[in-house]
């Protein structure tokens, strides 16, 4: 073959070998992305309504939730951990105030921060009802301090 | 070769292209996404609002899995079975179907093969469902699924499934020991049954081995008991069973069902009516009654009560029971119901006391059908298991074993264990043989069983 | 703004390839490419001299390396993950299970084509001098690649790894004196449990490629230095004399009579080499016929290229079409009948199950001792087939025994290591 054909088939063949480690690549990329979490679930339903009790919040150790019910405006959960260094901060109702045990941090009923070296307030998270009746919450979803959920009883 | 070599190379590379296209193209289209996206769309329906359709369709397309390291397993089932805990799904064509009566159960927190089988990493159908090479477990059929509550409830009675106590009382009945091992105690002729759940997990072959044993083991010792179809699924019931799970707190703390018939077998056991009276009945002055006592305190306090009595009523002689959580719920369910009839019956209901000749019998007659020998010697210690090329052609009967030995004898045997005398020199030994008990059994039991069999005999003038 | 052309040119420093001074560079001036020679004989590339399986060999262990990179991403080498990341790879990783049949299907064809290319190596003689000890280094390769393929085996931890490696440790652990040792070294332990499997993972993921990577630069390395691939035999039959290289100074030196050194040849491949050091090592007893000559850029590069994606279609095309074993998950107290080593040890199983002795200690020794002696056993300097025929028939009697003890074990051994003919199914109610 001439020339010129050579270096036409050869600039093909290399394009296709490029084009394969290209492709190749991306797969490598997905490859890494794991597909499966061995973490305890973001979005998890914690029982039904009428396990919680209004007024004071109930916390969820495992889940390091807060659950509030309030008899007007409904259900809203909070994080429990502390936004400066991540220990489970715990419920004053003598001043209905989050007291973190471990360097002072104090936030309000609403999860701002009303002293100490914490950063940011707590977060609140989406909570919904499950079709068969349970109360689902979404660690994923980040919902204001002014949500509700209201349950029909 | 040469004026070519560039067209081969262009070639291959473009097979090269292709073949990992066509890796990539299959590790991208698992059937689960389209089950998901099915799924969405069935939900979509039940949704009032068009906004609620679109965010219901645009639902995470992804593996689920709940994670149960307490149970040592991941199960990845609800990936497609994804209306499992919806009542909204009952009548929803599967794999979407809502499953009903999983009672104290809850998905998140059991998963789903422990009670069905299959294999709960693998997230497609055929992989899952486990009816595969090389998986042990596979999915149970439902006939069959209630045999997996034996899996953690192994004692006691689980309230919907008698085919487990039932199988569990033909296990003890019919000598199987005697063959076979248990947990440790039984005879070596046969194999180990401790795991047999986990290594035999085949029901229709378990159960056509009960009511057939040569048909599947050709060549095995095994008799024919003759069970009925019944009997047979109830002792099929009773293998599945046979499993050790290790398991992590939650789950072992949960094991026993705390059922008010548990209630009344602890109370029972415990004792309890030699000091407490049930309306009038039983018990002594100085301890309540306890008729309706779950009216006059809370369970709390009933529950803390039986954990730690001293503490709640100071100055009390009532023991602290070491009773695990869901054995004091049966008990304080017990009491919920208990009345001056269930006392009269514990106080009555009991055995008359043996003499102590008559007791040492009874007990030698308990050992010898706890411990199997029933399996071989029969049930009424006839004999007349085939035993291929012995003398004899069969297991002995024991009744007139006081004619031809003496008690040290028999004693010895039982002890060291015997094989049976060739009827043919040159033909193959037997397969069912007397095995050693030394080890299993204490000097004790062995002359108790010694009692037992001398007692068959019509009584005789015998001097030994 | 930044020329592009700039930036081209601090990377590629060379002449364009048109040029022969490019080509010539594009080799001599290149880290990876270097070891190649400038020019190649094109008699040397024919296919049927060497079928490419030193090549073949060389990119099956590429792709191992790479996939095996990648799977070790999700791999956790202890008894309690290493089934269930298994499952994982199989189930839930994308092109989880393909990597996984690549990585097992190259690495059966790793171990086939170092055989294959070993008996080529043989029957064409290309070990004789001064390429004897370029042979040894390709039996300690030989050596590893089993051993790499033998601490792979266990990984997955199911019941055919298990129990392969409990009867592959036990058969070297017939080894007199310091048999039980190692065995306690390899196994961290007298059972193969986590000890093993760590201690195993260790030595497949690092230190036998660090070795395979170490004797194979030194593989390459002296295929450069002792001439470049050897003069296939056919042009040998075509000769009344031998080629060869010869030191300068020896005897041999001085040209036999119908030969003329070639020294002052233009495109003979030691011409820059003479530039740089002042003298070759080695002077090249030329024949009368020149051999043909070309620049490796194109010509080899494009043969080594199309083996390689020769190599890489077949494994992928296998891959894709059959799943590598997973059977049920280790279980110590439960010996599979039979239990079987991985296959290029079943002939050593086969003959153990007749002598332990044999089997375990005096056919491996004795085999490994011959085959590293081969090139010193064999001073015949001829090459061509008619003046060896011994040497020949010896090695191929020797590769046949093997070949049937190894379809022998792997196909007629049943349970109890009874012979069993392989259309016998054995009657399980799995």
């Amino acid at each position: 073959m001439n020339r010129r054909a050579f270096f036409n088939w050869s600039v093909a063949g290399l394009a296709a070998v490029w084009s394969a480690v290209g492709i190749a690549v991306g797969a490598v990329a997905r490859f890494l992305v794991p597909s499966v979490f061995y973490e305890p679930p973001q979005n998890f339903k914690i029982g039904n309504p009428g396990d919680y009790s209004f007024g004071a919040p109930t916390l969820l150790p495992d889940e390091k939730i807060f659950v509030f019910r309030d008899q007007e405006k409904g259900f809203a959960v909070a994080s429990a951990v502390c936004t400066h260094l991540g220990c489970t901060v715990q419920w004053f109702a003598s001043d209905d105030r989050f007291h973190c045990p471990c360097h002072g941090s104090i936030f309000t009923a609403n999860g701002e921060v009303a002293h100490g070296p914490a950063p940011r307030g707590l977060e609140w998270f989406e909570v919904t009802q499950a079709r068969d009746g349970q109360l689902r919450v979404d660690k994923s979803r980040v919902v204001p301090a002014s949500y509700r959920l209201v349950v029909k009883a | 070769m040469e004026n070519r070599t560039p067209q081969v190379f262009f070639a291959l590379s473009l097979i090269v292209l292709a073949l990992l296209m066509g890796a990539i193209f299959q590790a991208s289209s698992p059937a689960w996404k389209a089950y998901q996206h099915q799924f969405y769309r069935l939900e979509a329906q039940q949704e009032p609002t068009a906004a609620a359709k679109e965010s219901v369709m645009n639902g995470a397309v992804s593996i689920r899995q709940i994670l149960l390291p307490g149970l040592q397993r991941v199960d990845r089932c609800t990936t497609c079975h994804l209306g499992v805990d919806d009542p909204t799904m009952a009548k929803a064509p599967q794999p979407f179907t809502y499953h009903p009566n999983v009672g104290p159960h809850l998905v998140a927190r059991f998963g789903c093969t422990i009670c069905h089988g299959g294999q709960g990493l693998a997230v497609d159908k055929t992989n899952a469902h486990g009816r595969v090479a090389f998986w042990s477990q596979p999915l149970l059929t439902k006939d069959y699924v209630r045999a997996s509550c034996g899996r953690c409830h192994k004692e006691g009675d689980v309230p919907g499934v008698p085919e487990l106590a039932e199988g569990r009382r033909l296990f003890e009945t019919h000598g199987c020991r005697g063959c076979h091992k248990l947990n440790g105690v039984g005879g070596s002729i046969g194999p180990d049954l401790t795991e047999e759940g986990a290594n035999h997990r085949q029901p229709e072959w378990l159960k056509r081995h009960f009511l057939d044993p040569n048909s599947l083991s050709p060549s095995s010792p095994m008799p024919n008991f003759h069970f009925t179809d019944e009997q047979a699924r109830a002792l099929t019931f009773f293998m599945l069973s046979l499993t050790s799970e290790q398991m992590g707190a939650y789950y072992s703390s949960v094991r026993v069902i705390p059922s008010p018939e548990l209630g009344r077998k602890l109370f029972a056991e415990k004792n309890c009516i030699t000091c407490h009276s049930v309306g009038g009945v039983g018990g002594r002055t100085d301890s309540p009654d306890l008729a309706g006592v779950t009216r006059r305190h809370s369970i709390g306090w009933l529950d803390e009560q039986l954990v730690n009595p001293e503490m709640i009523s100071p100055g009390s002689l009532m023991p602290a029971y070491e009773l695990g959580s869901n054995e004091r719920k049966a008990l304080i369910g017990f009491l919920n119901v208990a009345t001056a009839e269930d006392a009269m019956q514990m106080l009555t209901g009991r055995p008359k006391a043996l003499n102590p000749e008559a007791a040492l019998i009874e007990a030698g007659k308990q050992n010898f059908s706890r411990f199997g020998c029933v399996g071989c010697h029969g049930l009424e210690v006839q004999g007349g298991v085939p035993n291929p090329n012995s003398q004899g052609g069969e297991v002995p009967s024991l009744v007139h074993v006081a004619d031809d030995y003496t008690k040290v004898e028999v004693a010895k045997i039982i002890r060291n264990g015997k094989m049976p005398p060739l009827a043919d020199a040159k033909k193959p030994a037997p397969p069912l043989y007397m095995p050693a008990w030394k080890q299993m059994l204490t000097d004790e039991e062995i002359s108790r069983i010694v009692e037992y069999l001398w007692s068959l005999q019509p009584k005789k003038e015998a001097a030994w | 703004m930044i020329s592009i052309s700039e930036v081209y040119r601090s990377i590629v420093r060379r002449d364009p390839l048109s040029t022969e001074k490019g080509k010539a560079e594009l080799v001599f001036l290149n880290l990876w490419l270097h070891i190649h020679p400038v020019k190649v004989k094109k008699e040397n590339f024919r296919i049927r001299h060497t079928w490419y399986l030193g090549f073949i060999t060389f990119y099956l262990f590429l792709i191992l390396v790479g996939t095996g990179v990648a799977l070790m991403f999700y791999y956790r080498p202890y008894p309690a993950q290493a089934y269930q990341d298994m499952k994982d790879l199989q189930f839930v990783v994308f092109m989880g299970s393909f990597l996984r049949n690549v990585h097992r299907w190259a690495a059966h064809g790793m171990v086939i084509c170092v055989i294959l290319h070993l008996c080529r190596v043989f029957y064409t003689a290309s070990y004789k001098k001064p390429r004897q000890f370029n042979w040894v280094v390709g039996v300690v390769l030989l050596l590893l690649t089993l051993g790499l393929s033998f601490t792979g085996y266990l990984l997955p931890w199911d019941q055919l790894a298990f129990w392969a490696i409990t009867v592959g440790t036990n058969i070297g652990g017939y080894a007199p004196l310091l048999g039980a040792k190692i065995k306690e070294v390899l196994l961290g332990g007298h059972n193969v449990a986590e000890g093993a499997l760590i201690r195993f993972y260790v030595l497949h993921v690092v230190v036998l490629p660090a070795l395979v990577v170490l004797f194979t630069m030194l593989h390459f390395w002296r295929i450069r230095k002792d001439g470049g691939l050897s003069r296939p035999v056919w042009k040998l039959e075509e000769e009344t004399t031998t080629e060869g290289l010869v030191q300068i100074g020896s005897a041999a030196a001085s040209p036999p009579r119908n030969e003329s050194v070639s020294a002052a040849s233009n495109d003979k491949t030691y011409g820059l080499m003479e530039v740089v050091t002042g003298s070759p090592l080695f002077e090249t007893v030329a024949t009368e016929q020149v051999d043909e000559e070309v620049f490796s850029f194109p010509f080899a590069f494009y043969r080594e290229a199309i083996a390689f994606l020769i190599t890489l279609v077949s494994v992928m095309a296998i891959s894709l079409a059959w799943s590598a074993p997973l059977e049920e998950i280790a279980n110590p107290a439960k010996t599979p009948n039979p239990a079987k080593a991985p296959w290029y040890f079943l002939g050593l199983q086969e003959l153990v199950s007749h002598s332990a002795f044999v089997g375990g200690v005096l056919a491996p020794t004795l085999m490994v001792l011959l085959l590293l002696a081969v090139p010193y056993l064999d001073s015949n300097p001829s090459r061509r087939p008619a003046a060896r025929k011994w040497a020949i028939w010896i090695f191929t009697a020797f590769m046949l025994v093997n070949f049937v003890l190894i379809i022998v074990g792997t196909y007629f051994r049943g349970p109890g290591w009874a012979l069993t003919p392989p259309w016998v199914h054995v009657a399980g109610h799995e």
